[in-house]
């Protein structure tokens, strides 16, 4: 007599799973597809369940044994021809193993054009995160660069990707990468704001009204300048200048040796490059929205991920004056899944 | 940060983000809220320019509040999420006007069709059916069926019962307005129950008809009650129907726009109370799945401070009281909220739901305050209640106090302590539970079948 499936269904923790289970409705996809890691992001419950993958691959020789060797220690990779590509995670321990640099499917936020490998490994990294969809027609938001200038690459990036995800099933729409910051961060403030997302390849901002986007740009750089960079002065591979930077690094103290200190000049430069673009773009925006408001700025990204970096960002950006109010910069919640997060709500929306 | 100073309001913009943000700031889905402002953003475009060149602020400020609108400065593309494919606009334009064309054409041939189908096929009328008394003995409750407050009067003449004016395929209206969608009725197990009687235990006799009323909430998404989310507001009560009709969770649900589905049939038990208590007249009842009707209204509680229901609602789960009551002769005394009877038997505490918990609108379903009245679970099985209990209610019920004076008035009156006797109570409701549970296993095995059949009092009396 005390059945209850009420006690099972709406108010407790996993009731929207079960709902969702049940009813067999779609589920729409947030997918961030970074120069660097590639987050897909899917609504479980309440909340939002989020998986992310490295976006490099390495190519070695084909050999049986080195095959069986990957497939034992449970190794992402595919056979091309004469090459085994290893891709995802593993890539880093190879790296350093064969003491080579890693490749990116990806640079400058869209495909490689320099590597031939870029799609095939995209398409791998994408198949481990992202099953087919369940019904034909499921939404998936995917994030794209604001592309000032090359527009035409941006096309090509957009509608590869778009293709191939209409082929695993889904409608595919696109997001600006800084816009899905706001939508992930900025709900509070209705979606009025100024996202910034600082990537592998690029850093992407976004102003947007009442969620409207007025403003979207980007800056070529990111982590991978700067890890290129600092790798280029020091003589390392900028893998280990990643190894390093992701180790802790702490923007607001002094740096300890010639890697940290090369990091910050680097880091230092990227930040000036970013607020000295906001204020230009700022600047000669012809419309702004006008609000009695001052705007909040977001950071996210991973190569933001850093401690120190929002207060390098508030001191760099009190340096130069703005042609809006600023009430305050703040880090997002989650620095490398907002942009996925944001994605998924721009997926739910389209529903 | 920087000394830009902010924008006056002459310009409108403050009263824009003003007026969209009130009425946003109550929806806490991103999705809802995104959606709102967009579409609110589009609708509220034309009329921006106007409101922009009324020359008081103030009759402006009431303008954006009323249109809840909000102007941009430049043309906006509601699909734009930063990016979009170049092919897509034209394609959309022509998929829309090539939807208007069908609907204009499906809406012609469908005026003519119902015309015609009105004609031909309107349903017989049924005679009275819900205002035939029934027999006082077919549920314990029938015994202490007094007439109850009023229902608060409306303007207008009232119909002296309620009947059944006229049903068809998957409806049936009754004379009090109320009118029954029976599409996603299904059947469930019979109802069956017992009772425990003052002093006596647990009774022999065993019921079939419906005793009380449970009042639930659905907790299920809810979204702003607004023309441009009527597509979200039907999706979402449909799929709540499915499920709650899948799942036989309650005997009635109210949509938000007020309309009555049937979802399990009245002769049978829904799962819609689990582990619950509730006592009058001399008679306890441990369980409501099967005594009571689960009538659920498809809202969020969100602590009850305000009413979480809309008038359609309000207006139809009084019809539908008023239609169960009078059919089944069910005392006001037994219409009560699952939240005034949800318990954790394991914890021995109250409020395991919460839905009702305050807020249902007794008085203006005509029914006696049940907040006030003495709470049985804490008053006869000494139940308590926890931090999380407080936390959303900050204070319990006027009748769970009453109910713990009570036991403070027993413990002092045998010289021992309240936990004591919260103790001893507990241990009563730990027994009957045990009853309880031994006697519906039997049932569902069979074993008393025959012995059973003897005693089950039937629609016939």
């Amino acid at each position: 007599m005390a059945d209850e499936r009420k006690d099972h269904l709406w108010k407790v923790q996993e009731a929207d799973e079960r709902m969702e289970d049940l009813v067999g409705t779609a589920n729409p996809v947030g997918l961030d597809v970074g120069t660097s890691k590639v987050v897909s992001a899917r609504k479980k419950g309440k909340g939002v369940d989020t998986t992310m993958e490295l976006n490099a691959f390495i190519p070695v020789p084909y050999s049986r044994f080195t095959e069986n060797i990957l497939g034992q220690n449970d190794i992402s990779y595919y056979r091309e021809g004469d090459e085994l590509i290893i891709y995802g995670t593993a890539t880093e321990r190879f790296a350093n193993m064969f003491n080579t640099d890693i490749r990116r499917p990806m640079a400058d936020g869209v495909l490689n054009p320099r590597e031939k490998e870029a799609m095939g490994v995209l398409e791998a990294i994408i198949q481990g995160l992202l099953p087919r969809a369940k019904t034909q027609g499921e939404i998936l938001a995917f994030s794209v660069p604001a592309m000032d200038g090359k527009s035409s690459e941006l096309t090509y990036h957009e509608g590869t990707l778009r293709r191939y995800f209409e082929s695993l099933g889904y409608k595919a729409v696109a997001i600006n990468e800084g816009l899905a910051v706001i939508f992930s961060e900025l709900e509070d403030e209705n979606f009025t704001g100024i996202g910034i997302s600082c990537g592998g390849g690029m850093c992407n901002v976004a102003l947007a009204f009442l969620s409207i986007p007025s403003i979207m740009f980007s800056i070529t750089k990111g982590g991978d300048t700067i890890d290129q960079s600092a790798g280029a002065v020091l003589n390392e591979h900028a893998f280990r200048v990643k190894v390093l930077k992701e180790e802790g690094l702490d923007l607001s103290k002094s740096p300890k040796d010639k890697f940290e200190k090369a990091l910050h000049i680097y880091y230092e430069d990227l930040v000036q490059t970013l607020v000295d673009a906001l204020r230009r773009n700022l600047s000669r925006a012809e419309k702004l929205p006008k609000s009695d408001r001052a705007l909040t700025i977001v950071l996210s990204g991973g190569t933001a991920k850093p401690k120190g970096f929002k207060d390098l960002f508030e001191r760099t950006l009190k340096a130069r004056s703005l042609p809006i109010d600023i009430s305050g910069v703040r880090m997002a919640s989650d620095p490398q899944t907002a942009t996925a997060r944001g994605a998924l709500i721009a997926a739910m929306y389209e529903k | 940060m920087t000394s830009r100073p902010p924008a006056s309001d002459a310009d409108g913009g403050g009263e824009l983000e003003r007026a969209i943000g009130s009425v946003s700031q109550s929806i806490t889905d991103p999705v809802a809220k995104l959606r709102y402002l967009r579409r609110s953003l589009a609708d509220g475009q034309a009329a921006d320019r106007h409101v922009r060149a009324v020359p008081s602020v103030q009759l402006r400020r009431m303008l954006y509040r009323i249109l809840s609108v909000a102007g941009l400065r430049h043309t906006i593309d509601l699909r734009s999420l930063g990016y979009a494919g170049r092919t897509e606009a034209t394609s959309g334009r022509m998929l829309f006007l090539s939807r208007i064309a069908v609907a204009a054409a499906a809406l012609c041939v469908g005026v003519g069709l119902v015309a015609v189908a009105y004609k031909t096929a309107r349903p017989a009328a049924r005679p009275v059916e819900a205002s035939v008394p029934k027999p006082r003995s077919q549920s314990p409750a029938v015994a202490v069926a007094e007439p109850g407050p009023e229902l608060p009067r409306t303007p207008g003449l009232a119909p002296s019962a309620v009947w059944l004016v006229e049903n068809g395929a998957g409806f049936e209206q009754y004379s009090n307005g109320l009118r029954i969608d029976t599409s996603f009725a299904v059947p469930g197990p019979p109802r069956r129950y017992r009772v425990f009687e003052a002093g006596g235990g647990f009774g022999e006799a065993v019921y079939a008809e419906p005793a009380g009323i449970l009042f639930h909430t659905t907790e299920s998404d809810v979204w702003p009650l607004e023309a441009s989310f009527n597509e979200n507001l039907r999706d979402s009560s449909h799929r709540l129907l499915r499920y709650v009709s899948r799942n036989r969770l309650y005997h009635y649900l109210i949509d938000r726009f007020g309309r009555v589905y049937r979802v399990v049939e009245e002769g049978s038990k829904a799962n819609h109370a689990g582990h619950s208590v509730w006592a009058a007249d001399g008679r306890t009842y441990l369980n409501l799945n099967n005594a009571f009707f689960g009538v659920a209204f498809e809202t969020r509680w969100d602590g009850g401070r305000a009413l979480p229901i809309t008038q359609a609602q309000l207006a139809s789960g009084r019809t539908l009281t008023e239609y169960l009551r009078q059919r089944y002769g069910i005392a006001p005394d037994m219409c009560v909220t699952h939240g005034l009877t949800s318990v954790n038997p394991r914890t021995h505490r109250i409020g395991h739901h919460l839905d009702w918990a305050r807020g249902f609108p007794f008085e203006a379903f005509g029914l006696p305050d049940q907040y006030r009245r003495t709470t049985p679970s804490v008053g006869a099985f000494g139940f308590g209640y926890d931090e999380e209990f407080l936390r959303v209610l900050d204070e319990p019920w006027p009748g769970v106090r009453a109910a713990e004076q009570d036991l403070a008035r027993e413990a002092a009156s045998r010289g021992t302590t309240v936990d004591q006797v919260r103790r001893e109570r507990q241990d009563l409701y730990d027994r009957w539970l045990a009853e309880q549970v031994q006697d519906d296993e039997a049932e569902r095995a069979g074993a008393t079948t025959a012995a059973r059949s003897g005693r089950t009092t039937t629609s016939g009396g």
